[in-house]
């Protein structure tokens, strides 16, 4: 077993166990908490797969803004109702038995499939390419995802806005 | 390890966070499954690219994130919102289309 | 030149032409006289040519002039043209003399009539000849189909001339409706005829049917179809009741249209297809029976009617089935004879009650009495007509009626022979009558106490033309002051009566050859039953010396029955409401209980279906996540294992 080997099962363990947490926790906090851990698995997923820069991207976006978001609203909401959050779950057989479904059928998919082993050599800087290739030839989609996120931002700001 | 290892992975997040938007009852619940799909999603696209020796789905990757956070702002913000208006979290309660 | 059908084809197209003008040139058209010089030019040439051609074509000289129309499948269908023989052309010169002189005699009788409604009526006249003539000349039953409800068209326009008078509207579209019906089974026995021959040309079917070549199976159908059609134009019970009310239309309508060519195109159609019918004895003895019917059915209601109109539109009937009757009886040529003799003397006898009509401003015989003395010559030549159709030797209707009779005698129809002889009688009887009540007895008004032997004002509604010219004389001078009608219209009538007795001379001495032979006694018998009828109204009408009610009273139930015509008119009137009622209660049903019944099952299962669905919306996105979540595993299992 190599360490690449040991070190995919580790993360998957941690992933798929603080992801199991998100959705059973019943203390809200606590569940943003695990999602924390899931994202920060991720990341660490993506470093496996060479992807340094989406990992640190996935670290300072989604570990950080991400569950900074949702502390604050959660926050934000516990305070307005005076008392703790805490969530509880419904239809969790028939989720369950849809989801399992779901997976056992794309696991199915994935099985029947011949992919390839071994992953090619990545010439050069992975992040210097990927920098380059998206300021040149996803340069419009770049663009544009400024001006979406503007407009989210724009848009939050506008439902959070304080009463009159 | 091969590319199955991490799409078999990602199937599992994305299951379990249907799982969860499936199942749970605050609306900041359903949201962090939609989180946990989004991002086995990524795993997907990122492992996808790092197999075919392609960039592309790194970069979408990077767009995804970009949109999630997106997401996630104006979703909470609209929950924030709700909540002010319906003085409630729970997804239930949300029915005025109902038919 | 004259013997290749062109001479037929100009006498054709000549009226063509003057309908086309009249039509196209608008102003013309307005003008009124000039529209109607017009037409009796064009009127004129067509009767020389027409002439021309029957000269050319007598003896057994047969010219076809036709063009390829309805190409099928390299085989003409059907074509268009001319079929001109011994008997078209002379039917075609009949046709083009009581054209030409109904349209001279027109230029006098709606004299008063407006401009544009003058050259609307020559352009219904010239339309009326050219389809007619083109009818004659067929040399198809395609061609002899189309032009045949040509000539209903124009009936209907011109029965309906005065279309602002409900009356005459309503006429109209009975006389078209009624002989539709008629129609639909000439049309069914023309498909059905050419499916049995492979044909339509009337020439090509009389060779394969000389050679027998005709499968006799299923004719009489086929036959019984075409004779329907006839029925409907001819007027044949019971499809004889839409005739009297054509008499809305103006008098000279009537005389070309109603008494002299169209209505006799039914009988020409059994005439032209003579050997067709000959095949199927059957059919044939049907036409007899329903001809001699008929002729005894409508000379008893000709003597009831006090309109003067009426009663000749009743003798039309009568003597259509005359002609009928020896063409059922198996000697067509009698029947075909007959028409045109009666062609003759019938256009006389409308037009000279159109001077009548003209001259004392009504219709009903109880207004007139004594005319002979304002208007000697119209009752001059009245008369002629009246011994015509009475069938008095030296005059027209003599052979050609004796003839009749002898050819349904020797058709060995002994019934309907009985019948035609009190035909004969009943005819003299309500000629006369007319005659002596306009034309010399005292008027009836003036007579205390002498009803006549009609209901007075039993159809008071029916005052046709009249009520129209009275309407003008009001504004005229002298008011009823009877007076002889005008050269336009008294040239006609003389030359029409010259003719009829010109012919009737000619016949009295000069026997055609006979197809049968009749027994000596038939002509005395003949002769007599019709002295005997004028004798009758003689003493009735002239002398008073019978009291016109006790004879009335003597024939009661006949006489009331008559006077409500039979209560055909009535059943026609109920079966049509029921039929129409009842198809549309039946409708009306389908319309109620499937048509609106399927809706509305459908809308309520809708609106049921839609309120079961409903509650799947119910709002909340987790649910419609969970619906996502299993369609998604539906469509995988759909691909995995599907």
């Amino acid at each position: 077993m190599t360490a690449d080997a040991v070190a995919f099962w580790c993360l998957a363990v941690v992933l798929v166990g603080s992801a199991l947490a998100v959705v059973l926790t019943k203390n809200l906090f606590h569940a943003v908490l695990w999602l924390a851990l899931a994202l920060t698995g991720t990341a660490g997923v993506f470093l496996l797969l060479d992807a340094e820069f989406i990992a640190a991207v996935q670290l300072l976006l989604y570990a950080g803004g991400i569950v900074t978001i949702v502390v604050f609203a959660i926050v934000v909401t516990e305070r307005l109702v005076g008392e703790r959050i805490s969530q509880t779950s419904r239809r969790i057989a028939g989720g369950a038995v849809v989801a399992g479904g779901v997976l056992a059928l794309i696991l199915n998919a994935v099985r029947g499939q011949v992919f390839p082993a071994a992953r090619p050599e990545m010439v050069g800087d992975l992040t210097r390419t990927v920098g380059e290739t998206v300021m040149t030839r996803f340069v419009l989609a770049f663009e544009l995802l400024a001006v979406l996120m503007l407009a989210a931002l724009m848009g939050a700001i506008y439902f959070a806005r304080p009463d009159d | 390890m091969g590319l199955q290892a991490y799409l078999t992975l990602a199937a599992i997040v994305f299951c379990i966070g249907l799982f969860g938007v499936m199942t749970r009852r605050n609306t900041i619940g359903i949201l962090l499954g939609i989180e946990l799909m989004l991002n086995s999603v990524n795993i997907n696209l990122v492992a996808f690219g790092r197999y075919s020796g392609d960039v592309t789905g790194m970069v979408f990757t990077v767009f995804t994130i970009c949109i999630t956070v997106a997401e996630a702002a104006v979703g909470l913000a609209i929950v924030i919102l709700l909540f002010r208006v319906r003085r409630t979290v729970t997804a239930d309660h949300l029915d005025l289309l109902r038919g | 030149m004259a013997g290749d059908g062109t001479l037929a084809l100009a006498a054709l197209l000549l009226h063509a032409v003057a309908f086309l003008v009249l039509a196209v040139a608008a102003p013309l058209r307005r003008l009124g006289r000039p529209a109607g010089y017009v037409s009796i030019l064009c009127a004129a040439g067509s009767l020389a040519a027409a002439v021309l051609s029957w000269r050319a074509h007598a003896g057994e000289a047969i010219s076809r002039l036709v063009w390829t129309w309805l190409p099928t499948e390299g085989q003409t269908l059907a074509t268009v043209g001319v079929l001109a023989d011994a008997d078209s052309t002379l039917m075609l010169t009949l046709v083009a003399l009581v054209a030409l002189l109904v349209q001279v005699y027109s230029l006098g009788y709606l004299s008063d009539e407006s401009a544009p409604a003058l050259g609307r009526y020559y352009a219904y006249q010239s339309l009326f000849a050219f389809s007619m003539m083109g009818l004659v000349l067929a040399p198809n039953f395609v061609q002899l189909f189309i032009c045949w409800e040509l000539v209903g068209l124009c009936s209907y326009l011109l029965i309906g001339f005065w279309y602002q008078r409900p009356a005459a509207a309503r006429a109209a579209l009975k006389a078209f409706w009624i002989t539709k019906a008629g129609d639909v089974g000439f049309l069914i026995g023309i498909v059905l005829l050419w499916r049995h021959t492979g044909t339509f040309d009337l020439a090509e079917m009389r060779v394969l049917a000389g050679n027998g070549a005709i499968p006799l199976a299923g004719l009489a159908v086929i036959t019984f179809c075409i004779y329907l059609g006839a029925v409907g134009k001819s007027a044949q019970f019971p499809l004889h009741i839409w005739l009297p009310d054509a008499m809305e239309g103006p008098t000279p309508v009537s005389a070309l249209i109603h008494a002299a060519t169209m209505v006799t195109a039914g009988v020409y159609l059994l005439h032209r297809t003579d050997w067709l019918f000959a095949l199927t004895p059957d059919v044939l003895a049907i036409v007899v029976w329903i001809g001699a019917f008929t002729a005894l059915l409508s000379a008893v209601l000709a003597c009831v009617q006090t309109d003067i109109k009426r009663v000749l539109a009743y003798s039309t009937v009568s003597q259509l089935s005359y002609m009928m009757a020896a063409i059922g009886a198996g000697f067509s040529a009698a029947g075909f004879f007959h028409l045109l003799t009666h062609g003759i003397f019938k256009a006389l006898l409308f037009l000279g009650a159109g001077a009548v009509i003209h001259a004392a401003h009504s219709n009903d015989l109880t207004d007139m009495g004594r005319l002979a003395r304002r208007m000697p010559q119209t009752a001059i030549v009245f008369t002629v007509g009246a011994l015509s159709l009475a069938g008095l030797p030296l005059f027209a209707g003599f052979l050609s009626k004796e003839e009749i009779l002898g050819a349904v005698r020797a058709g060995g129809f002994t019934a309907p022979f009985a019948m035609l002889i009190l035909v004969a009688f009943l005819t003299a009887f309500y000629m006369f009558r007319v005659v002596f009540l306009a034309f010399f007895a005292e008027p009836v008004a003036l007579h205390a106490g002498a009803p006549v032997a009609a209901g007075v004002g039993a159809h008071a509604s029916h005052v046709a033309d009249a009520g129209h010219h009275a309407s003008h004389a009001a504004a005229g001078v002298a008011a009823h002051e009877p007076h002889e009608p005008p050269a336009s219209m008294l040239l006609p009538l003389w030359v029409l009566a010259l003719l009829s007795v010109a012919i009737g001379v000619y016949f009295t001495f000069v026997h055609p050859e006979p197809e049968f032979t009749s027994p000596a006694w038939l002509m005395p018998v003949a002769v007599g039953s019709a002295v005997a009828g004028i004798l009758l109204a003689w003493a009735t009408y002239q002398r008073r010396a019978i009291d016109a009610a006790s004879l009335a009273a003597a024939f009661g139930p006949i006489y009331r029955s008559a006077l409500a015509r039979f209560w055909i008119d009535d059943v026609f009137e109920r079966a049509y409401l029921l039929a129409i009622l009842g198809f549309s209660r039946v409708i009306g049903w389908i319309d109620r209980y499937l048509v609106d019944g399927v809706l509305n099952m459908l809308s309520a299962w809708t609106v049921t279906a839609a309120d079961d669905l409903r509650t799947m919306q119910s709002g909340r996105a987790q649910d419609y996540v969970y619906g996502i979540a299993v369609g998604l595993l539906v469509l995988l299992l759909w691909v995995q294992f599907g």
